[in-house]
């Protein structure tokens, strides 16, 4: 290079290196930069991005079935086919765009199916909105020739598809619905345990009696499936992680046979019935009328149907049999005749009986109306005397009457499992200034001797109650067939318990003029019968009504079947409850 | 002009090659997310564009730059301005700024126009001006040779793209030794302002300072709301990760989960399943697509390849036999790493967002070209400079 040509290159060389070490100093910071994201930190980012990008949705498994004791389904699944749409086929630019695509599709789709969209524009928009990444199913459960229609022209319609689900089953309809409950379909909300999915199938839930108690143990273990969506939310790619399993079946201690008669029994009346085992507790029957069929409330519980059941005055939803709370009337005067032989009164002692009892000025009427005379105890159990119980009441006052009761358990759960458990109330003078405000009289504990007043007991307290004097011991009562046996000794003298035994026979076993009240409850049944009858006064006046009770236990000299049965607004026990409870018995014996 | 093949940098060439190759690919990974089909075709397009390029960037070589530039370098500044003043005008509205007019953005073109001029004044040895560099005049002349596109491209706003012409410029002032000691305290001041106005934002933005006390601050400091809202992002990358944050959050989340190996061409979730900002992804974000599919060992390869192109050209520069050759393949050499360390150091978070397109691998066609005819310049530099001995 020559000196001319150094001084026309008047631009220094050093700037070239100057340059190119920066070059050099900004490119490897970017490289180490890079390394920092792309293999220090790739697995946080491949984390973010699968965080943002998988929703992970839970499949539910196969409901399990509710069968008796002896096998016969109560509830069952069927498959049940949907038609569904999935979103991300009718994406738009906005998101009302979108809705405004779906509608227009599911309303195309309509003419196909034959049947109108059941979804609202709100609905639609609910889905896209929150859950925008599962099918949204339009005609849940169609028929076969919806699908046939559907099927054939499933290509003119591009995002629609057949969406196979199960649907509940009551093989049996009305019988035991109360019991056995029923299902609702869930939108959405996390179950226990499953609090780490995004989205949820809309899975059957249980909303009423078995069903709901036993949810848990039914549903089965969920499974997982992901789907893929992209930055709006819309399915790209969905695949399943692990298949879901099958819910457990749930065995019954009921007895569908003595189920069904006892639900004849009460056919067209307001009443309930339990029937249980008095050694081991198996509910045996537990009815309550009126009833409903579960199958209506299948696919969906719709609202029309739901308010005419729920606005009846004759309350079809109430299960009587362990949520009503009724004056058990004088099937609770075994009951007081045991706290009185605790408390020393000898079983011979008598009352004179003139057909009233007057307190002050009380009267209390016996049922007959001229009076029985003088009768010792075994007597007044069997022909149900009011003023010998209520002189008896008085007597041992309301202390003795309520350690008797609890002895029963009233006023507690019986402890069954099921979700509804009336506890019913063992009223006294704490109680009832605390309710009412009103001190304790004596003309309280007459009312309670006769199991009046504000006493309260549910039929399956009852029936257990029977069911213990028969046996001797408390039981817990159960439902599931497999769950342990729980038992206790009744706190009462062998004597004690010999005498009520003996009055409790009396009532169903006398003849002819010495008869007992409850002689209609034994007719018929091929074993010894022990009872008692029972009419609860309710209300005065124009509304006065009589709710018609029979408590029993068969056989006599080792009970193996113990029921309480009540009919609101009967005529009396003996007339109207007695004979149904035997029909029942005669069924629970029959060969 | 015999043997120029023998003088022609086919190392620079061959990688110019693959650049345009990668970016096609990256574009077409990017085109097929958008839901548009208009976009699918745009790597074709890009193609042919490059294609286009590469004839111009071969006219450019083969032409000796000392005869050509003299007669051109001022009236293609001249027209260049002409447009930037069109595009204020004319310009159709787009993103919050007029910078396109009708198929091209004259913004980009003015940059090499305003490179071509300086290289030709302060470094040609025949140049008046050459003589006065030195002094406060010369000074004078580069600050109004680079200031008036400058303050037009602002006014577009286009802040990005004139933030890269000026490190270009000065870099070539700086090497052709303009007025040095004013330079240096200008760069000097700049940096210093700079680091106020970032360090002004952080005291304003920090957690915990009371609403009146951000507002007293922020009267203050010269940035309009979007810039501000993107230096907050820099300075704060982990707040606001679905608002203002959401682009950067996406763009690392994009590169990092590529991974050492990528998720494969055409796989890349963040970019397909539309995380990645779609209006942007084939633009200023390009690198995340690219970057995700490829995983390091992808973006380390486009990092060497841009090395290696800049510091052909760096190469080229230093062995120039005049100052003009030697200013051009500096000006144009700056310019390009500009974009390539702005853009991509934006997508990893070093530096605040701006609309910068990375060079080959976004779908910009008038950059593309602009790009090429640099390129080819710096070629005719490699081809022409031993010729001044046979004339």
């Amino acid at each position: 290079m020559s000196a001319g040509e150094r001084e026309s290159c008047r631009v220094s060389r050093v700037a070239c290196l100057v340059v190119a070490v920066i070059v050099a100093a900004g490119l490897l910071q970017l490289a180490f930069r890079l390394r920092e994201l792309q293999v220090d930190d790739a697995a946080e980012y491949g984390y973010a991005s699968a965080r943002q990008s998988i929703r992970r949705v839970q499949i539910g498994g196969t409901r399990g079935r509710i069968l008796d004791r002896r096998g016969v389904l109560l509830a069952d699944n069927r498959p049940s086919l949907s038609v569904a749409c999935r979103p991300a086929v009718f994406q738009r630019r906005t998101w009302e765009a979108t809705v405004d695509a779906i509608e227009a599709a599911i309303s195309n789709a309509a003419r196909t199916v034959g049947r109108p969209s059941p979804l609202s524009r709100k609905t639609i928009r609910r889905h896209v909105n929150q859950t925008l990444a599962m099918p949204l199913a339009v005609w849940l459960d169609i028929g076969v020739d919806e699908l046939a229609r559907f099927s054939e022209r499933a290509n003119e319609h591009p995002g629609f598809f057949v969406l196979e689900t199960e649907e509940r089953i009551y093989p049996q309809g009305s019988l035991a619905a109360h019991l056995v409950g029923m299902v609702g379909r869930d939108r959405g909300e996390a179950t226990e345990g499953d609090e780490k999915y995004n989205f949820f199938s809309p899975e059957l839930r249980g909303r009423a009696g078995l069903e709901h108690y036993y949810n848990s143990f039914l549903r089965g273990v969920s499974g997982e499936r992901k789907v893929l969506v992209d930055a709006r939310g819309f399915a790209i790619r969905e695949w399943v992680v692990s298949e879901p399993r099958k819910g457990l079946d749930l065995r019954l201690t009921l007895d569908s046979n003595l189920q069904r008669t006892v639900e004849l029994q009460l056919r067209g009346l307001s009443g309930a019935c339990a029937v249980v085992d008095p050694r081991n507790g198996d509910v045996l029957a537990l009815a309550s009328a009126p009833g409903f069929n579960p199958n209506e409330f299948v696919p969906v519980l719709r609202s029309e149907l739901y308010s005419r059941y729920s606005s009846d005055p004759r309350k079809p939803l109430l299960n009587r049999a362990v949520g009503g709370a009724y004056a058990p009337g004088s099937t609770f005067k075994p009951v007081i005749a045991l706290a009185a032989l605790t408390a020393g009164v000898p079983a011979e002692l008598t009352y004179d009986c003139t057909g009233v009892f007057r307190l002050g000025q009380m009267r209390l009427r016996c049922a007959s109306r001229w009076g029985h005379g003088s009768l010792d105890m075994r007597h007044a159990l069997m022909k149900s005397c009011n003023p010998y119980f209520c002189n008896l009441g008085l007597d041992i006052g309301t202390n003795a009457i309520q350690v008797a009761a609890s002895a029963f358990g009233f006023g507690e759960k019986t402890g069954i499992d099921f979700g509804i458990d009336m506890s019913g109330t063992v009223p006294d003078a704490d109680w009832k200034m605390r309710m009412y405000g009103e001190k304790w009289f004596l003309g309280d504990v007459a009312q309670m001797s006769i199991g009046q007043g504000m006493l309260l007991v549910s039929p399956l307290q009852m029936a257990l109650a029977a069911g213990a004097i028969g046996t001797g011991f408390r039981v817990t009562p159960r439902l599931k067939a497999d769950l342990p046996v729980a038992r206790t000794p009744l706190p009462f003298k062998a004597e004690n318990l010999a005498v009520v035994r003996e009055g409790m026979r009396l009532v169903v076993a006398g003849d002819g003029e010495s008869r007992g009240t409850g002689w209609r409850g034994g007719v018929g049944v091929p074993v010894s019968v022990s009872g008692k009858t029972g009419t609860a006064e309710i209300g005065r006046g124009a509304t006065r009504r009589k709710n018609t009770w029979f408590i029993a236990y068969a056989p006599s000299e080792a009970p193996t079947v113990a029921l309480a049965l009540i009919v609101e607004n009967g005529e009396s026990g003996g007339v109207t409850a007695a004979p149904k409870a035997a029909e029942i018995l005669r069924e629970a014996f029959r060969k | 002009m015999r043997g120029w093949w023998k003088r022609l940098d086919w190392l620079a060439l061959a990688v110019t090659i693959v650049l345009i190759a990668i970016g096609t690919i990256a574009i077409r990974s990017a085109g097929y997310a958008r839901v548009e089909t208009v976009f699918h075709g745009m790597w074709i397009s890009n193609l042919m564009t490059a294609g286009f390029g590469l004839v111009l960037y071969f006219l450019i070589a083969l032409t000796d730059y000392r005869k050509a530039l003299g007669f051109v370098a001022l009236p293609a500044y001249v027209v260049s301005l002409l447009l930037l003043v069109a595009v204020l005008i004319f310009g159709a509205e787009q993103f919050g700024g007029r910078r396109w007019l009708w198929f091209f953005q004259p913004s980009e073109v003015a940059k090499l126009c305003v490179i071509v001029l300086t290289a030709v004044l302060f470094g040609a040895a025949r140049s008046r001006v050459a003589g006065v560099r030195t002094t406060f005049c010369g000074f004078l002349l580069a600050g109004a040779l680079v200031g008036v596109p400058a303050l037009l491209i602002l006014a577009e706003p286009d802040l990005g793209t004139a933030l890269t012409l000026v490190p270009s410029v000065l870099v070539m002032f700086l090497a052709a030794g303009v007025w040095r000691k004013g330079l240096v305290t200008i760069v000097l001041v700049g940096g210093l302002a700079a680091l106020a106005v970032l360090g002004a934002v952080y005291e304003a933005e920090r957690p915990g300072v009371p609403a009146a006390r951000r507002e007293k601050i922020l009267r203050y400091v010269p940035l309009k709301a979007h810039q501000l809202k993107r230096v907050r992002v820099f300075l704060f990358p982990e707040e606001d990760r679905l608002g203002a944050g959401y682009n950067l959050r996406q763009a690392k989340i994009s590169i990092g989960s590529g991974g050492f190996s990528g998720k494969g061409i055409g796989k890349g979730e963040s970019n397909h399943l539309k995380y990645l900002p779609q209006a942007i992804s084939m633009n200023d974000f390009i690198f995340c697509v690219w970057a995700e599919e490829t995983g390091y060992v992808g973006s380390a390869v486009l990092l060497a390849l841009f090395g290696l192109l800049l510091l052909r050209g760096c190469r080229t520069a230093f062995r120039a036999t005049d100052g003009e050759g030697r200013l051009l393949a500096l000006g144009v050499t700056a310019l390009i790493f500009a974009h390539v360390y702005v853009n991509i150091a934006m997508s990893v978070g070093i530096v605040p967002i701006t609309g910068l397109p990375l060079p080959f691998i976004s779908s910009g066609r008038t950059f593309l070209i602009v790009v090429l005819c640099g390129l080819g310049l710096i070629q005719s530099v490699n081809i022409h400079r031993e010729e001044k001995k046979h004339d």
